[in-house]
């Protein structure tokens, strides 16, 4: 897990306004949460990053197939959420910073999720 | 609506040695991509281009190019676009 969260630490870095990544379950519960001081505390609560299981549901509606990512856009940062259910990845990133370079961590957090999955998968 | 882009991407890939080219807006997301070049670049394009601008903000967009010996990958930004070609040398 420590190394985990080294690795994730290093992502945050690599891309200039992303303030914190989150890897919860489907309720919008960490399983590991890495942030730096700049992260909205609202943003990160289980309340708001639940929201992104009835979006996608909603979503999948549109009669496109299963929806993979969620980009919102506020006035001051920009939410980017991956579905990789049971878990879900959560990007906090500052409005102008390159959505694009983001979504291209997906890449090197997708073999890390290889053992979460199976735990979080476990438990329910 | 894409199709001025793609006429410009054809015409990009007629040129000989190049390989396929990539346009990116300003959020980092692909506009289009054509031949062998990966729409998932786009990103990563779209941040070589910011950080190479930030060494002299007060010129206009630098040329950035990498080369290996036997390729070479060229990105260039105007206004809120980043093209990237890749072409072999």
């Amino acid at each position: 897990m420590e190394e985990l969260r080294k690795i994730l630490l290093e992502l945050l870095s690599k891309v200039p306004g992303l303030y914190c990544v989150l890897i919860t379950d489907r309720d919008g519960v960490p399983v590991i949460k890495v942030l730096t001081d700049k992260a909205p505390d609202l943003a990160t609560r289980p309340s708001f990053l639940s929201t992104f299981g009835l979006a996608i549901d909603q979503g999948s509606k549109l009669g496109l197939g299963k929806a993979k990512t969620l980009i919102c856009t506020y006035s001051q940062y920009q939410i980017i959420q991956i579905n990789k259910l049971p878990l879900i990845i959560s990007f906090i990133a500052s409005d102008t910073s390159n959505t694009g370079h983001i979504l291209g961590l997906e890449k090197y957090i997708d073999p890390l999720l290889v053992n979460l999955t199976v735990a979080v998968a476990d438990t329910q | 609506m894409e199709k001025h882009l793609d006429r410009v991407m054809d015409d990009v890939l007629s040129n000989p040695g190049v390989t396929s080219c990539v346009f990116v807006d300003h959020q980092g997301l692909c506009l289009g991509a054509r031949g062998k070049a990966s729409t998932e670049c786009a990103g990563i394009i779209g941040a070589i281009a910011d950080q190479a601008a930030k060494l002299e903000p007060q010129h206009k967009s630098p040329i950035i190019v990498f080369e290996n010996d036997t390729r070479a990958c060229i990105i260039q930004r105007n206004g809120t676009i980043t093209g990237a070609i890749f072409k072999n040398i």
